[in-house]
């Protein structure tokens, strides 16, 4: 009955235009929040680098080849990057001063051997298992991650020959091993992959297994650091392009691609997500208007309702409740027209060639969850401070 | 629940002399049960005695106690249950919901204390003839028949106090006399007073006591 007072003989104008204002808020919301997540995930999982991180070098020109430019890089120049503002973490590259080749060691392949470059990088800039990529002088074999392209090219080899090619599944069960060398001795190690990278050109080992190379197999040719391991900040990819450019360094193209997209869609995702909260406050204030509007109506009813006997807590309760459905009606059909927009945008990015996870970011629904929540707080108190003042 | 008055004087009225009679200055005690006639002629101030009484001006000096309890320093909770389970109101301006039903009115008042069924609702409707108005809204009866309705509303509840504020303004005396009649039954069963402000009119009833303004 006291809904029947209150809200029956009410103008729904301004309810109905706040709840569109709502609604949209909270739909522009809940996908740019959940869009911005998936942008940062993407490519996440795929490499064995972490987020946002790689590779950089010098430009190789005629002058390197002259020998008049040096492409490796000194502490100090490894030192202002590191104090660059978009550098996150930086780590130089070690290579190998020692010789080491590469060679098949079972008989389901053919013989095949090759002089191979080694690179060890520290394990904080990748994905792979510390347990898996672990070695020690004695071990059973050494774990390595070997680049695509020497796949590939292995393939391209079997082919030739005639014999079936292997998959990255197949090429982890087939038996290697690594010739360590310099001019006085050999040593030979059985090695395993344990994963591949499309990121580095070189055969990536646990630093433990390049510490020992370049202590037991010593060379003439001492080891130089030609390489960088850089994670870039969120969101500072064209800081860190132009300065590549100034300093004519390089670093390989489509993870700068994958960073410089995932950079402007964040940035312009952010943007909508500030849209998004204005506009939540701004329907949220015409909504809180329209309470007190509603409330101020109702002043006659409210009065007299308490003048029967009716507790404040009670009167404060119905219009709460129904404020609440109004809120769940929003947020409800936020969520529906999300997931309508959704269905319709993971297409289009499907079709594009763009994978992206198809389930619902928790971080999305919680922030409807906050905005109906601080919605209703906000609505209690303007709720309870205008029947308390109608007395 | 007795009702104390210690030198009671609204601010509006303090620049005004009283008499020695007027309640207005003086203390006194309503002792539960009491059936107490408030007479004054218009503008002395006996709607501002009802809506004090009811807690819906604050504006006085001196004190107001229910029992032991100050009621300037009752809390909006508590006035809820006060209204509820011991004081009850007819108000001069009736205060019905003119978009309801006499029905919807009657029951918004009975389903907070469930004191009465529909039938014995409609049985008082019946006592003061507007029975037909059951299912009519309030807004297009007329006033005579408002007030009954309103008297009606105000005995939907347990009350140690009834107050009415010139209920019968609007009606001939036999609606007077009929009304008076259900109100002292009802008041007599639950061992209830009622103050009833009037012109002067006592309508013929022996009341326990008579103020004056």
């Amino acid at each position: 009955m006291i809904k029947k007072i209150l809200f029956s003989y009410q103008n729904k104008t301004q309810l109905i235009i706040a709840m569109i204002g709502s609604f949209l808020g909270f739909t522009f919301l809940v996908t740019s929040i959940h869009y911005l997540i998936r942008v940062n995930e993407f490519g996440e999982g795929e490499e064995i680098l972490g987020n946002n991180t790689m590779i950089i070098q010098k430009k190789v020109s005629n002058f390197n080849s002259l020998k008049l430019a040096k492409t490796d890089f000194s502490e100090r120049e490894i030192e202002s990057i590191r104090k660059e503002s978009f550098t996150e973490t930086l780590e130089p590259i070690l290579s190998n001063s020692f010789g080491v080749s590469l060679q098949t060691d079972s008989e389901l392949v053919p013989y095949f051997r090759s002089d191979v470059f080694v690179q060890s990088i520290d394990n904080s800039f990748t994905r792979i298992d510390s347990d898996q990529w672990k070695w020690s002088p004695g071990d059973d074999f050494v774990p390595i991650v070997l680049p695509r392209d020497f796949l590939v090219m292995l393939n391209t080899f079997a082919s030739a020959k005639g014999i079936p090619q292997v998959s990255d599944d197949l090429a982890k069960t087939i038996g290697f091993k690594f010739t360590l060398y310099n001019d006085e001795k050999k040593e030979w190690e059985k090695v395993k992959i344990v994963g591949f990278t499309n990121e580095v050109s070189a055969i990536l080992v646990p630093s433990s297994f390049m510490e020992y190379g370049n202590k037991n197999f010593p060379t003439s040719v001492p080891a130089k650091t030609t390489q960088l391991m850089l994670t870039v900040k969120e969101g500072q990819f064209g800081e860190f392009e132009n300065y590549l450019q100034k300093r004519s360094l390089e670093s390989k193209e489509n993870s700068m691609i994958v960073g410089k997209l995932k950079s402007v869609a964040g940035t312009l995702f952010s943007i909508l997500i500030g849209i998004s909260i204005i506009t939540v406050f701004l329907a949220g204030l015409v909504l809180v208007q329209y309470a007190q509007l509603l409330i101020s109506r109702n002043e006659y009813e409210i009065r007299t309702l308490l003048r029967q006997g009716y507790s404040p807590t009670k009167i404060t309760k119905t219009i709460l409740l129904y404020f609440l459905k109004v809120f769940a009606v929003i947020s409800a059909a936020s969520i529906i027209a999300f997931s309508l927009a959704k269905l319709y945008i993971d297409s289009l990015l499907i079709k594009g060639g763009i994978q992206v996870e198809s389930g619902y970011t928790l971080l999305s629904i919680l922030a409807v969850i906050l905005a109906f929540g601080i919605y209703t707080i906000v609505n209690y108190f303007n709720a309870k401070r205008g029947v308390l003042k109608t007395q | 629940m007795d009702i104390h008055f210690n030198k009671v004087i609204p601010i509006p009225l303090a620049g005004i002399q009283h008499s020695d009679k007027s309640i207005w200055g003086n203390s006194f005690s309503l002792k539960k049960g009491e059936k107490v006639m408030l007479n004054a002629s218009s503008g002395k101030g006996k709607t501002t005695f009802t809506h004090t009484l009811a807690g819906i001006r604050k504006d006085f000096n001196g004190s107001i106690r229910f029992d032991q309890v100050e009621i300037n320093s009752i809390p909006p909770e508590d006035w809820a249950i006060i209204r509820r389970l011991q004081m009850s109101f007819v108000f001069q301006d009736l205060q019905l919901f003119p978009q309801l039903t006499v029905e919807e009115n009657l029951q918004l008042k009975n389903q907070l204390t469930d004191t009465f069924t529909s039938s014995e609702l409609f049985q008082m409707l019946e006592a003061l003839e507007i029975e037909d108005k059951w299912d009519v809204p309030c807004g297009i009866l007329s006033m005579g028949q408002q007030q009954r309705v309103a008297i009606v509303r105000a005995l939907s509840q347990p009350f140690d106090w009834l107050l009415m504020d010139e209920p019968f303004s609007h009606l001939d005396e036999a609606n007077t006399q009929r009304s008076l009649a259900l109100i002292n039954r009802r008041a007599n069963q639950i061992n209830a007073g009622f103050i009833l402000t009037t012109l002067g009119e006592n309508h013929s009833f022996d009341f326990d006591r008579e103020l004056n303004l």
